[in-house]
């Protein structure tokens, strides 16, 4: 075991070889060090902020922080009025958006069509919308690619999500039909139960969230009538909370007011697609298992570098064992210099992360086809992965310091082998 | 102070095998100062080495401060070399990135001496070797004769019982080694016991006592 005085001397000669050692050697391991740091951190980050990123926008353009929806047995949310007025009894709810969902066929060139042409269909989700109270909540204004947002006033005119439409996505699957020809000002039909109804588009939608690039918009007092929803239920409600209110809370209070016995009441975790929880699982796999790789890297690099640094100093520990300096307190000392490169290292890579990387990556997220990547890097978790670093680094490096220092005193001060 | 019995040395390298100390019998009092001289290769260097615990030798017997050598391991020898012994290598041996006043005061230091304490015990010997305006350079910065010098420091700082001096002055020019040799003149009227191996006849002289070896062999003691 190390004494006291062992790690006095080892502090003593860690701290001079250091600061004593060249700028550019120190420099380079370090630099060594916060690469290493960077791939155990952002490489996982990365890949758990792919799915984050399609988390969050599932939860700011569609669920909001708390989606209540239809039960299973039902087609739309029994009492819904009374939900609303629980809701806005409960100090912590802010905007909210409820909105009539109804599944329909869309239909294209339907004027210009011979008997013997395929018709020009797709199908989707109607959803009903107050258009201020859906963007107060979702932003969905801000998804406009081409022609306007909805006002409270228009009638008979929608805006379609754009992967309904041929221009926008190049999918050839016969269970996957899109719409061919059709801009803004195009009319199309919506059959809804069999029943067609002429609109116009009036803005197409772009987003990475399906329901939303799927969607087809329309008023909400339209809608109703529509479908035939003169009790005025809705099919969804999506919740906003105010000052960051806790969305399990509240689905509390919820629950014990009964919603949940007329509807489903889901905070915007539970609401996730399982594919999503599913891809994050898989994801922290790998990116525990690329980490793990990482690890492994840096600590044979530390390896190689106290190795080398204590070879080419042998001369040197074997007259420092010549004039009775503890072998320990020269493994010390190699020991805390690899604690400094990888404290070090770690160090400015986590300046790094949360300085530059994480508001970088929040301000210009990477453009995944389905999902805007951002670097997710927890604080405990990363301080997890500096730790097991510096773990890795200690073994790495006393381990070469050992096997020089367990060589021949005279061996080592002559430079025998 | 020391005594050597039977002393014998053999390098194997594979098959071959090399006997440098053939049976060397040999004994040193407290405060003498031995020279060791002999020709190249003659074992003078080895003996040296197996006498201050540097090295292991093959079968003999080596009583030092009554302490039989043979039954100390390897820990209580380096422990034994960091509080008996204070060594003077020929290629000085100071730790580079060590300035002088701390290439002294590290073996202090490691012998648990309050800091305050140690350091002035190096100061106090740096000023012995009149290196006393040279405590904060380190070895780049100093001549051959100014880092024997710390070298000698270092070696007599912690006050060893015995000092070995392994050809102290054949890396300097005849002024530098003058300087070591009044040093180490200067220690044994002090008291202080020396074992010095040494290729120059005329600072053997300086010895009270010449140990001349050849071919692994003692083959004379004369006293100067």
């Amino acid at each position: 075991m190390f004494s006291i005085v062992d790690v006095k001397i080892g502090f003593f000669l860690a701290i001079r070889q250091i600061r004593r050692a060249s700028i550019w050697t120190t420099g380079l391991i370090v630099f060594i060090m916060v690469l290493t740091f960077l791939n155990l951190v952002v490489l996982s980050g990365i890949l758990v902020g792919l799915i984050e990123g399609s988390i969050e926008g599932w939860h700011e353009q569609y669920t909001g922080d708390i989606l209540i929806s239809n039960l299973d047995n039902k087609t739309y949310i029994e009492g819904s009025n009374n939900i609303i007025n629980i809701l806005r009894n409960i100090p912590e709810v802010g905007p909210m958006s409820p909105r009539f969902i109804k599944g329909v066929s869309l239909e294209a060139n339907y004027q210009t069509k011979k008997d013997t042409d395929k018709a020009n269909t797709a199908s989707g989700q109607l959803i009903g919308i107050n258009p201020s109270a859906e963007d107060e909540v979702t932003g969905l204004a801000s998804h406009i690619l081409e022609g306007s947002y909805l006002t409270p006033t228009d009638y008979d005119k929608v805006m379609l999500g754009y992967f309904l439409l041929d221009q926008y996505i190049t999918i050839d699957s016969p269970d996957f039909t899109v719409l061919k020809n059709v801009n803004i000002g195009t009319k199309i039909r919506i059959n809804i139960d069999g029943t067609p109804k002429e609109v116009t588009v009036k803005g197409i939608l772009k987003s990475k969230i399906d329901n939303v690039s799927r969607g087809i918009y329309m008023v909400d007092s339209q809608v109703k009538n529509l479908i035939g929803r003169d009790d005025g239920n809705f099919g969804q409600i999506a919740v906003n909370l105010k000052n960051n209110a806790d969305p399990l809370e509240v689905k509390e209070k919820l629950i014990l007011s009964g919603v949940d016995k007329v509807a489903k009441v889901q905070t915007y975790v539970d609401a996730q697609p399982k594919f999503l929880k599913d891809i994050i699982n898989t994801f922290n796999i790998l990116g525990n298992v690329l980490s793990s790789l990482g690890l492994i890297v840096s600590s044979i690099t530390i390896f190689i570098v106290i190795f080398v640094n204590a070879i080419t100093r042998r001369k040197f520990i074997g007259i420092l064992k010549g004039i009775g300096i503890n072998g320990r307190a020269i493994e010390m000392s190699y020991v805390l210099q690899s604690v400094f490169y990888a404290f070090f290292g770690s160090i400015i890579g986590v300046t790094l992360v949360y300085f530059v990387l994480v508001p970088l990556f929040r301000a210009y997220p990477i453009d995944f086809p389905f999902s805007d990547g951002i670097l997710v890097a927890p604080l405990n978790g990363t301080l997890i992965r500096m730790g097991l670093l510096v773990l890795s680094t200690i073994i790495a490096g006393y381990i070469p310091a050992r096997m020089i220092v367990r060589k021949n005193t005279l061996d080592s001060i002559l430079g025998r082998n | 102070m020391i005594e050597v019995k039977n002393l014998v040395k053999t390098y194997r390298d594979g098959e071959v095998e090399t006997n440098v100390l053939k049976g060397v019998d040999f004994k040193a009092e407290n405060g003498e100062f031995i020279a060791i001289m002999g020709r190249s290769g003659a074992g003078k260097s080895t003996l040296l080495y197996q006498m201050s615990l540097l090295d292991d030798p093959t079968s003999g017997e080596i009583i030092i401060d009554e302490q039989d050598a043979h039954k100390m391991d390897s820990e209580q020898k380096t422990k034994f070399r960091l509080q008996k012994c204070g060594y003077v290598f020929q290629d000085y041996a100071l730790v580079p990135e060590l300035t002088s006043l701390e290439n002294v005061v590290l073996p202090i230091l490691m012998q648990r001496v309050e800091k305050p304490k140690a350091y002035d015990m190096a100061k106090e010997a740096l000023l012995k070797v009149g290196l006393s305006h040279r405590l904060n350079n380190l070895p780049s910065q100093l001549s051959g004769g100014e880092q024997q010098r710390v070298s000698i420091a270092r070696a007599i700082a912690h006050k060893p019982k015995i000092l070995f001096a392994d050809e102290p002055t054949a890396n300097l020019d005849n002024e530098s080694s003058a300087k070591i040799m009044e040093i180490f003149t200067g220690l044994h009227k002090g008291g202080q016991t020396i074992i010095m191996v040494t290729h120059e006849e005329a600072y053997s002289q300086m010895a009270e006592k010449v140990v001349k070896i050849d071919d692994g062999k003692i083959i004379s003691i004369i006293n100067t």
